[in-house]
């Protein structure tokens, strides 16, 4: 089990890199206008 | 190419509706090459629409990028001011059948968007962390005492308290800033003992990290704290999102206006002008589907009108050649001209937005209540938490602090302060959407207390408009239904000039009678005694004032210096004229019940009220109209003065009956401030001037019907949900108290209750089903 001393340190570093991505896509507007993105496969050109 | 494009190539505007696109703000923002600018599209339906709209724009050259949001309608374009002007890329989305205007409120939209942004960010950083300290926590609450090596547990300690760490930074600043804030300024606010518990939390558990055997004991709460936050900033998301959802009807009101008209010029061809460029007595062209800029007058043509955001009358309506038409209302058929009559300031548009944010205004009013009475509750809470610490410090002073958490987490009075903003402001958000406009939130509580029910009768029973029956002169009678012989037009101009001074709507009838207003004659001295007539001194060519004319009721005509002596065929007829030699016409006038009248008398007396009737119009006249109702003789009362009709209501009132008083806004003043609520009812009403509580818009009578059943079904929902949330504090302050309420429990629970406030108060914001909600009294 001494594996977890290695994971549990690396669960935290892996949150906090998670933690930033979420930064970038919240102030980048990710979240807004959710259902345009999704239809943008259908588009034909 | 749009000529109303044209204008905004002007690089002066662009800062209206665009901000610089550089990285680094540049002093010179002018200068900027490359602009982000955010316009309002219209005709987008779906989400294909929005991809339509973004080909459309990112075909021009010299447009970078553009993004349509498909739930606001909105695109914005970032686009090279070197290769491309707006002009290019707006002609070219009208092309792809788009029509967009300039978002005006970019700049201010952008404020309250990061807002939105930074809340939600707030949220997903709570949300995160919480799921991975609870990971950490886990193994001890599962684990038998001794399975875990006592290395291992601090290492999920150390890792529970880095990941608390974005959440104290982050997520919990909304919380201590606020706090602290009221602290500063001397106030207990909700946000003190949720910040307080935040920090007694993560100080207890911090100590118990670096040093587990000192004076807190060596326990962690960091899944608590974490989950306590994430689900406080639940509950605050979902309530801004739900109070959005009913105030949201201002926002879409103010955005009205469009920013270029269409003018005629001198020579007859037509020009686009700025809104601010127009005067009064302008003529503009407006096309179907356009928005009027400023209220005005229908010169030509014919078409239909939509006016649902002011008057909340859904049905399009008809407008023919010298009808009023309405700024921030919708042309819907055909290419008409109007006439500039009022602008900006002055218009009844205006009014409405002025009336509108006025009762908004009075929100921060009931919050500082809410507050007040929070404030020795808050006092108590924190009392009490003190106490309850004391009281188990004996035993284990970490333990004995987050019992003391639990106290002041679940006492809060969140819920409690709730209650009755968020039934009201739901209520009110309907009403303004049915085009009923509460002047101040709080008089839904008098409504609710309404017994008796006080209709004038001219303008609100019937409509304003009155349709001229019978024109009676020392020349002959006319009568309306035989057109073959054409009305005196020398009588009819002498009472329209002194009648359009006026705005009782028996002027109002005799003004229509002469439509040219530009040969009126000038007068002077115009009076005005209300409910009674007008009067004043035509001016002859030489600029002096000439004759006296008086025009009204028979007494005040009869008031005159000249003894008038009318006519006995006359003596009925509602208005008459008369100069200093005497008598010179009568009209009489017939009225119109309103359609709904009948119905919306049922309803009120299903719901148990008493209703009167009273009127300044001579009995004959009032009779007719009680008979068509069925009104009890007893509850009717005609030629009232001003005076008498604030009597009679005062009479009322010594019987102990809480009266509305349900009135056109005109002549009814000191009698609609004299009632308990008051109702100012038609299509005319001027809304600055109007002190009533409530400006009933539209010509919709069932609308005074169902504001009181609402107001009712309001004060019942704030009484379930005042029982509700004292039962709530009451039930978990004892248990938290004696320590069987974990933090993270207490912050759900304070979470949910509030939540469950605000969901039951939005029944009252969904519209009524059928027309006949007024009788399902509730």
């Amino acid at each position: 089990m001494d594996i977890l001393y290695l994971l549990i340190p690396l669960s935290v570093v892996l949150v906090l890199f998670v933690l930033i991505a979420l930064w970038w896509a919240v102030h980048k507007g990710q979240f807004e206008a959710m259902e345009g993105e999704g239809e943008r496969i259908l588009r034909n050109d | 190419m749009n000529a109303a494009y044209a204008l905004l190539d002007d690089p002066q505007s662009w800062a209206a509706f665009s901000k610089p696109f550089n990285s680094v703000p540049s002093p010179d923002a002018a200068s900027s090459a490359t602009w982000e600018s955010q316009v309002v599209v219209q005709g987008m339906h779906c989400a294909a629409c929005a991809l339509n709209v973004e080909a459309a724009l990112c075909s021009v050259p010299g447009v970078k990028q553009a993004t349509v949001n498909g739930a606001t309608h909105r695109a914005q374009i970032t686009w090279s001011a070197h290769e491309v002007r707006p002009s290019q890329w707006l002609d070219a989305l009208s092309r792809a059948g788009y029509q967009a205007v300039p978002a005006n409120d970019f700049v201010s939209r952008q404020a309250g968007q990061a807002q939105v942004r930074q809340q939600l960010w707030r949220w997903l950083v709570a949300g995160l962390c919480m799921m991975q300290v609870m990971m950490y926590a886990w193994p001890v609450y599962v684990a038998e005492p001794g399975d875990i090596a006592p290395n291992m547990l601090s290492l999920l300690k150390w890792a529970s308290w880095v990941l608390t760490l974005p959440v104290m930074f982050f997520a919990t600043d909304v919380f201590t800033k606020a706090a602290w804030r009221d602290l500063k300024h001397g106030r207990i606010s909700m946000d003190l003992p949720v910040a307080l518990g935040i920090w007694v939390t993560f100080i207890v558990s911090s100590a118990a990290v670096f040093d587990p055997d000192g004076l807190l004991g060596g326990e962690v709460y960091f899944d608590s704290l974490t989950m306590f936050v994430f689900f406080l900033l639940t509950g605050r998301w979902l309530e801004t999102r739900l109070r959005e959802r009913t105030a949201g009807s201002l926002e879409a009101l103010i955005n009205r206006l469009p920013q270029s008209v269409q003018r005629q010029t001198k020579q007859g061809g037509l020009e686009t002008v700025a809104l601010h460029q127009l005067r009064v007595g302008d003529v503009l062209q407006v096309h179907p589907g356009e928005v009027f800029a400023a209220d005005g007058e229908l010169l030509q043509g014919h078409t239909w009108v939509e006016e649902a955001l002011l008057t909340g009358e859904s049905a399009p309506l008809e407008r023919h050649a010298g009808d009023t038409l309405m700024a921030g209302s919708h042309n819907l058929r055909e290419t008409i001209h109007m006439k500039v009559l009022r602008l900006g300031e002055h218009t009844r548009y205006a009014d409405i937005v002025r009336l509108m944010q006025s009762a908004s205004l009075h929100k921060p009013r009931l919050a500082a209540l809410a507050d007040s009475v929070a404030k020795p509750f808050l006092a108590a809470v924190l009392l009490a938490a003190g106490l309850s610490a004391a009281l188990a410090w004996s035993t284990s002073p970490g333990h004995a602090l987050m019992v003391a958490v639990s106290v002041l987490i679940v006492t809060c009075p969140c819920a409690l302060s709730l209650a009755t903003p968020a039934a009201m402001l739901a209520a009110a958000g309907r009403l303004a959407r049915q085009g009923v406009l509460l002047r101040n939130v709080q008089s839904l509580e008098g409504l609710a207390q309404v017994d008796a029910v006080v209709f004038d009768k001219t303008g609100t029973l019937t409509e304003d408009r009155m349709v001229l029956q019978t024109l009676i002169t020392p020349q002959g009678v006319w009568h309306l239904n035989d057109a073959a012989s054409p009305l005196p037009s020398a009588v009819l101009k002498l009472a329209a000039s002194l009648a359009r001074h006026s705005v009782h709507p028996f002027s109002r009838a005799v003004a229509q009678l002469w439509p040219q207003t530009e040969d009126c004659l000038p007068m002077q001295a115009v009076q005005e005694e209300v409910g009674q007539g007008v009067s004043g001194r035509v001016v002859n060519d030489q600029g002096q004032a000439v004759r006296e004319l008086r025009l009204g009721a028979l007494a005040f005509c009869q008031s005159g210096q000249a003894p008038c002596l009318v006519p006995l065929k006359a003596l009925t007829a509602q208005v008459h004229l008369c100069d200093d030699n005497g008598w010179l016409a009568s009209f009489e006038f017939l009225e119109r019940l309103r359609d709904d009248a009948v119905q919306s008398l049922q309803a009120l007396q299903d719901q148990g009220l008493k209703l009167f009737l009273l009127s300044g119009d001579t009995a004959a006249a009032v009779d007719r109209i009680a008979n068509r109702l069925q009104w009890p003789q007893a509850q009717v009362q005609a030629r009232c003065s001003p005076e008498g009709k604030l009597q009679f209501v005062k009479n009322l009132q010594a019987q102990g009956l809480h009266v509305a008083m349900v009135g056109d806004g005109f002549n009814d003043m000191p009698v609609l401030a004299g009632a308990h609520v008051s109702f100012a009812f038609g299509e005319a009403v001027p809304l600055a001037q109007a002190r009533s509580d409530v400006v009933v818009q539209g010509h919709h009578l069932m609308a005074v019907a169902d504001t009181l059943a609402l107001a009712q079904r309001t004060q019942t929902v704030v009484r379930h949900n005042l029982i509700w949330a004292a039962t709530y504090n009451a039930v978990c302050v004892p248990l938290a108290f004696m320590g069987y309420l974990p933090p993270w429990l207490a912050g759900l629970g304070m979470a949910l209750s509030s939540l469950v406030v605000v969901l039951y108060s939005l029944q009252l914001a969904r519209p009524p089903r059928t027309n006949t909600l007024a009788t399902q009294k509730g």
